[in-house]
C-alpha cells in the first residue's frame, strides 16, 4: 500500500476517537522575574495510530509539552486537563502515573546517552519495564533481546551484555526506542529523538517510527524543531511559538497551504538541497522570545510581516474555518488562505 | 592560473598508537581559490573538523603540506606563524562555549586586534570594533554588555566579528548555524554571504548539513572516514553526485516537502523488504 494512500484514509477522524486530549493545557513556572508562562492554553487531541508532530524552536514549550504529557510537570503549576483514555493524568494519583509511564505512555528522550544508566548493561535496562512490573527475570530478558533485535540492533543477545557506551549514538537511540516500546506501549512520545544523529541515521529511526504505527498501531508524537523531518513522517502538525499552537493541520496543509505567517517564514527560510539557489534566503526578522519576556498581543507579532494594529494589543484564538481542520490563530488567516502560494 | 589561496596536499591525522591508531584524516588534498566558498560535508567523525583545525594548525598535521597565501603553514614557527595565522581565522560552532562569559563583547572582538598589533591607540581600536560591530549587524550600544545578555544568534554573530577583526582572508566556520534556531539560521547563512561579497572573504564552510552548504558554496567536497570521496562544483554534487556515499547522504537529506519525502520513505520500506526477503 502507497504511504499517500494511507495517509489519506486516516485523515478525516471523529474527534470521539481521541486517545489522548489536551485542554487548556497551561504550565507557568515560577521566577525571580515573576511566574513564566512556558505552555499557554494548549489544546490537542491525539488519535490511536496517529503520528503527530509538534515543531517549535526554542522557548516554545514543546518539551515542556512533552514532560506535561507524562505527569513531569510540576502539578501546582500545571492547569487544565489531559485525559488519556478516559483518565486525567494531572489529577490520578501518583502511583496510578507510574504505571501508566513505560507501560500505556512511553518516551524516548534527546539524548540517549545522559537518558541510559552507564553502570548497567543494555540488556538490562531494556528490560527494565518488565523488572518492575513482576515479569521473571529470564523472561524479561528474552524479551529485551527479541525487543533489540525489532529496532535493528545486529547481534542482540551479544549486544545485550555491553554497555551503553559500547554503542554508537544511532545504536543508543535505538536502544532508548527498544526501552520505550518493550511495555507495548499505546502511545509514544519522542522529544527530538534523532537531533544528535547524521542524516542516515536520522532517516532509519524515522523508518522504525514509522513501522511501529503501521504495524503495531502504536501512537507517536513526535517533538523536533525540524519541518524536514516531519514532512515524511507526521500526519498532522501542531507548530508552537511561545507557548501557543499557532497552526495545527494535516501535514500536506501545513507544508504546501499553511495560513499562519510564522509557518511560511519558517519554511521560507529554509535551505533547501533541490530547486534554484536563491540569492539570499527569506528570513524572519529577530528572534523567539525568551518566555519571561512575551510580547503583549499575538506573541509573533514584532517578527510579522503581515502585522494589524489588533495584534499588538489581542492574542487571535486558535480557529478552524467553520467545516475546516485547518487551525490557525492568526487575524489574517482566512486573508493568507486567499493567497496559497502566492507569498512564497 | 593564479596561485590558490590555500593549497592542501596530502594531509594526514592520526591518533593513538599501535592497534588503536585511527586515521581521522587520510591523505586530503584540496585547493581553495581567493574569494571562493568551499563547503566541507560529511557525518560525525568523517574527519572534516579535524581536517580544518589541521590546515589552522590548532591541532599539527602527522603528515602533509599546508600552504596558505603561498607561504608553508607548516614550516613556520613564533611570530612568523602568528602573523600568518591570522589571515586565516575560525568561527565556532557553539555560540556558547566559544565567547568569554567575563569579558564585553569589545574586548572579545578587540582582544585579537591587540595581540598582533600591541601599539595600536585604544580610540582606533575602539573604531575598528564599532565597525566591525556595525559590519555583523550589531549596535554600539551592545559593546559594553557580556555574552549572557545575548541570544544565540547575536552570539554568533560576536564570534564572527571576532573572527574579522584581523581583516582575515580566510575564514573558517565550523558549523556556525548547527546550534541555532531554525529562523536565525537563514539570517547568518544570509550575514555569511553579505560578508563574502563586501569583504571578498574566502570561506571554507564545514557542515554535517547539505542543505546550508548548497546555498552558500559554489564546491563542495564530501568526507567520509578520513578521506574525500567526491569535489565538485555545487552542480556536479547536487545534480549528478558520482559518488555512491554521496548519493546515500543526499537521498537521507529530510526535505520540508511532505510528497517527496513519503515517497522517500516508501521507496526505503520497499527496498528493506526485498533485502529481507532474499535467502
Amino acid at each position: 500500500m502507497s504511504t499517500q494512500a494511507r495517509s489519506d484514509t486516516s485523515a478525516p477522524v471523529e474527534v470521539g476517537q481521541a486517545m489522548l486530549s489536551v485542554r487548556d493545557l497551561t504550565v507557568t513556572f515560577p521566577s525571580a522575574d515573576g511566574p513564566i508562562r512556558a505552555v499557554n492554553g494548549m489544546s490537542f487531541d491525539v488519535r490511536p495510530r496517529e503520528r503527530l508532530g509538534i515543531v517549535g524552536e526554542s522557548g516554545s514549550g514543546k518539551s515542556v509539552t512533552a514532560q506535561a504529557l507524562l505527569g513531569l510537570t510540576p502539578r501546582d503549576h500545571t492547569t487544565g486537563s489531559i485525559v488519556f483514555e478516559g483518565e486525567d493524568l494531572l489529577t490520578a494519583p501518583q502511583d496510578r502515573l507510574r504505571a501508566l509511564r513505560g507501560w500505556d505512555i512511553s518516551y524516548v528522550f534527546q539524548d540517549p546517552l545522559s537518558a541510559l544508566d552507564p553502570t548497567r548493561t543494555v540488556g538490562h535496562q531494556v528490560a527494565q519495564p518488565l523488572l518492575l512490573r513482576r515479569v521473571p527475570k529470564k523472561e524479561a530478558h528474552r524479551r529485551a533481546v527479541e525487543m533489540l533485535g525489532e529496532v535493528g540492533i545486529p547481534d542482540p543477545a551479544r549486544r545485550a551484555r555491553n554497555y551503553p557506551h559500547q554503542f554508537s549514538g544511532g545504536m543508543r537511540q535505538r536502544v532508548m526506542i527498544a526501552m520505550a516500546l518493550i511495555g507495548q506501549p499505546r502511545l509514544v512520545i519522542a522529544d527530538e529523538p534523532t537531533t544528535a544523529l547524521d542524516v542516515r541515521v536520522q532517516a532509519k529511526i524515522i523508518d522504525l517510527l514509522y513501522r511501529l504505527t503501521d504495524e503495531q498501531g502504536v501512537a507517536v508524537v513526535f517533538i523536533t524543531h525540524d519541518l524536514g523531518i516531519l514532512a515524511g513522517l507526521a500526519e498532522r502538525v501542531i507548530v508552537m511559538y511561545a507557548g501557543r499552537v499557532m497552526e495545527e493541520c494535516s501535514t500536506d496543509e501545513l507544508y504546501y497551504r499553511s495560513i499562519h505567517p510564522y509557518t511560511l517564514g519558517l519554511l521560507e527560510s529554509l535551505p533547501r538541497i533541490s530547486g534554484p539557489v536563491p540569492e539570499r534566503l527569506l528570513t524572519i526578522g529577530g528572534g523567539p522570545p525568551a518566555p519571561s519576556r512575551l510580547p503583549t498581543g499575538c506573541p509573533f507579532h514584532p517578527r510579522c510581516q503581515y502585522v494589524q494594529p489588533e495584534c499588538r494589543t489581542t492574542p487571535p484564538p486558535l480557529e478552524r474555518p467553520p467545516g475546516g481542520e485547518h487551525a490557525s490563530a492568526c487575524l489574517r488567516a482566512a486573508w493568507l488562505a486567499e493567497r496559497p502560494g502566492e507569498l512564497r | 592560473m593564479t596561485t590558490p589561496l590555500l593549497q592542501v596536499r596530502g594531509l594526514v591525522r592520526e591518533f593513538g598508537h599501535g592497534p588503536g591508531l585511527v586515521r581521522a584524516v587520510d591523505d586530503v588534498s584540496f585547493d581553495v581559490m581567493q574569494g571562493e566558498a568551499l563547503g566541507l560535508v560529511g557525518e560525525s567523525g568523517s574527519g572534516k573538523s579535524t581536517t580544518a583545525r589541521c590546515v589552522l594548525r590548532l591541532i599539527e598535521p602527522t603528515a602533509g603540506e599546508v600552504r596558505l597565501d603561498g607561504e608553508d603553514m607548516l614550516a613556520l614557527g613564533g611570530p612568523a606563524l602568528r602573523r600568518l595565522r591570522s589571515t586565516a581565522q575560525l568561527v565556532f560552532q557553539d555560540p556558547y562555549s566559544s565567547l568569554n562569559p567575563r569579558m564585553t563583547v569589545a574586548d572579545i572582538i578587540a582582544e585579537g586586534i591587540r595581540i598582533h598589533r600591541p601599539r595600536e591607540s585604544s580610540t582606533t581600536v575602539k573604531d575598528e570594533v564599532v565597525d566591525l560591530l556595525e559590519l555583523v549587524g550589531l549596535r554600539p550600544d551592545h559593546l559594553t554588555r557580556k555574552p549572557a545578555a545575548f541570544s544565540g544568534g547575536e552570539r554568533q554573530r560576536i564570534g564572527i566579528a571576532r573572527a574579522l577583526a584581523l581583516k582575515p582572508k580566510l575564514l573558517v566556520c565550523d558549523e556556525p548555524v548547527a546550534s541555532l534556531d531554525v529562523s536565525i539560521q537563514a539570517q547568518i547563512l544570509n550575514l555569511f554571504a553579505d560578508l563574502r561579497e563586501r569583504l571578498d572573504l574566502t570561506l571554507v564552510y564545514i557542515a554535517h548539513d547539505l542543505s546550508t552548504v548548497r546555498h552558500l558554496c559554489g564546491r563542495i567536497a564530501v568526507m567520509q572516514d578520513g578521506k574525500i570521496r567526491e569535489i565538485g562544483t555545487r552542480e556536479q554534487i547536487y545534480e549528478d553526485p558520482q559518488h555512491e556515499y554521496t548519493r546515500a547522504l543526499m537521498a537521507a537529506v529530510p526535505e520540508p516537502d511532505p510528497r517527496s519525502e513519503r515517497a522517500k520513505l516508501a521507496a526505503r520500506r520497499s527496498a528493506q523488504t526485498t533485502e529481507a526477503g532474499r535467502p
